[in-house]
């Protein structure tokens, strides 16, 4: 059995840190599914935006998820170390994939 | 209970066409019957939620039963997760600068009464709304219908601010900033461009949202509202006007927010088109507010289609209903009180005579003749922009 936790807050508390005051927007428990791998999302993917950013996506290929994250890399400048894409891809093809390589 | 059953199976059944067929390309129904979300944000009610960094709020489709979109449900869509949570209404300005006589910083006060006061009811879409009507899946968020709304906007002349500034002679592209910020310093900011021969007097500079100033999540306390444009160029929050003599390449002009620059505006997944244009002006849409897939209908009874349509500002001439499959169409009644930008609404009264399911399409057409076309005849392309297929809803007779 896969084990699904909820997570509240991860690691994005301070994005909205910068002006405080007269509207609070609030933070989604996402069903992240945890695994080898996640470690590497929440430190990689979670910067910019949420998780339901990837999820919303839908169940996709390795090749697809491989492409999203040199999508992040070229065009908005992610800084993703080489050795952590794989990780990433790995964990995004394992628990949000569709099975197929392409 | 029975209701439930239906709608599961109707989207098993859409899944099982799309497992056939995953290699080619191909365009069908948006999705429908997202859940809404048990939780509220600012201002709005619950609504469909895609993430809450940068918030991203889908409507229902029983939202375009009406004319009018409510403020606290209409969509919301942001970039950037940094955007001001507070804004201080005394010291916020909006500066105009670059290839101006004059630079001016305008407060909220200033812009209130020291310019004239105009309305427009418009019709806000983004470029995305219905993305989810194509596969394989283009990149961005998922949207089904709702990604839309249309509301009475108040404020001021674009034109009128930059006449006070006085344009001078090479004044040729204008760039519009608002306060969302990327949370790393290396990605784009999001920075619209806009030829100064797009911008007409219908351009305004709006603080006000059917009536009531705009919440937070649709721009507040300023957004530029551009009539007959999609959603990308009406940049909320606005608090910067440059004036330039040259188009600046920046990522969200070139990458994003653009089409296939051929006739069809179509590519395929493997050959993405060599040339882009930007998505700029509508097409003729119409969407299905009541009844809503799925519900059930009594045989025999009265059934009053609802609905909205809408295009660039050409305006809507007819919206046609087919409840045998697309073979005969028949012309609904239409409600036009807001002028030319904003949604028509449709109605067209119907009793079902057949038991079982039941299909009802909405197609609109123009005063310039441009129909919508059939979901499978729009042709892919790779930013998911522009679905406008004739729209579709499932019901069953009981
Ligand atoms: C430096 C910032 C940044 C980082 C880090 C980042 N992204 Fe993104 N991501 C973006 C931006 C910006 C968008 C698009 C926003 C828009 O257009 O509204 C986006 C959009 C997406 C989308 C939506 C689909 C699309 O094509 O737009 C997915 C999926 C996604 N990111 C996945 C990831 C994953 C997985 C990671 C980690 C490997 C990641 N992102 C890391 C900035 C980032």
């Amino acid at each position: 059995m896969k084990k699904i936790i909820l997570i509240a807050t991860l690691a994005v508390g301070s994005l909205f840190a910068q002006v405080k005051g007269d509207m609070e927007v609030p933070y989604i428990s996402y069903q992240i599914k945890m695994g080898h791998g996640f470690d590497a999302v929440q430190a990689n993917c979670l910067m910019c935006h949420s998780f339901g950013y990837i999820l919303n996506q839908g169940p996709q290929s390795r090749l697809f998820w491989s492409k999203k994250v040199d999508k992040m890399i070229t065009h908005f400048k992610a800084p993703i170390m080489k050795d952590d894409k794989k990780t990433v891809v790995d964990y995004l093809f394992k628990h949000y994939g569709n099975g197929k390589l392409k | 209970m029975q209701r439930r059953e239906f709608f599961k199976t109707s989207i098993v059944a859409s899944a099982a066409i799309l497992g056939t067929n995953l290699a080619a390309a191909e365009t069908h129904q948006p999705k429908v019957g997202q859940r809404v979300s048990e939780m509220a944000f600012p201002e709005k009610r619950p609504m469909i939620t895609y993430s809450d960094r940068p918030p991203l709020l889908e409507s229902t489709r029983a939202t375009f039963a009406r004319g009018i979109t409510q403020n606290d449900e209409f969509f919301v869509r942001w970039h950037l997760p940094d955007i001001p949570t507070h804004i201080d209404l005394d010291a916020y300005t909006i500066k105009i600068n670059g290839l101006v006589e004059k630079e001016l910083n305008i407060s909220l006060h200033e812009l209130k009464n020291d310019y004239e006061q105009v309305e427009v009811t418009a019709v806000l879409q983004c470029g995305g709304n219905s993305r989810s009507a194509f596969t394989p899946i283009p990149g961005g968020i998922q949207w089904g219908s709702g990604a839309m709304g249309c509301a009475k906007w108040k404020g001021v002349r674009l034109s009128d601010l930059l006449n006070k500034a006085g344009l001078k002679k090479d004044a040729h592209w204008i760039g519009f900033n608002g306060l969302e910020k990327a949370a790393y310093y290396k990605t784009p900011n999001f920075v619209r461009e806009l030829e100064l021969t797009e911008l007409d007097d219908h351009v305004i500079v709006a603080y006000q949202m059917n009536d009531e100033d705009l919440p937070y999540l649709n721009g507040f306390p300023l957004r530029l509202v551009l009539p007959g444009y999609y959603s990308d160029s009406w940049v909320k929050m606005l608090s910067n006007i440059t004036v330039t003599d040259k188009y600046k390449s920046l990522f969200f002009m070139d990458m994003a927010y653009r089409v296939p620059d051929n006739k069809t505006e179509g590519e395929t997944p493997e050959h993405h088109a060599k040339t882009t244009k930007p998505i700029t002006h509508m097409n003729v849409k119409s969407v299905i507010g009541y009844p809503e897939n799925g519900m059930q209908v009594y045989h025999n009874s009265h059934v009053v289609v609802r609905g909205v349509a809408f295009d660039d500002g050409h305006g809507i001439n007819k919206v046609m209903i087919s409840v045998d499959e697309g073979k005969t169409w028949e012309e609904a009644l239409l409600k036009q009180e807001n002028g030319r930008y904003a949604f028509t609404e449709f109605r067209f009264a119907y009793k079902p005579t057949k038991y079982g399911k039941l299909h009802i399409m909405a197609k609109a057409i123009n005063r310039l003749g441009n129909e919508q076309p059939f979901a499978k005849e729009i042709p892919w392309n790779h930013g998911g922009y522009k679905y406008n297929g004739i729209d579709v809803i499932t019901v069953e007779v009981v």
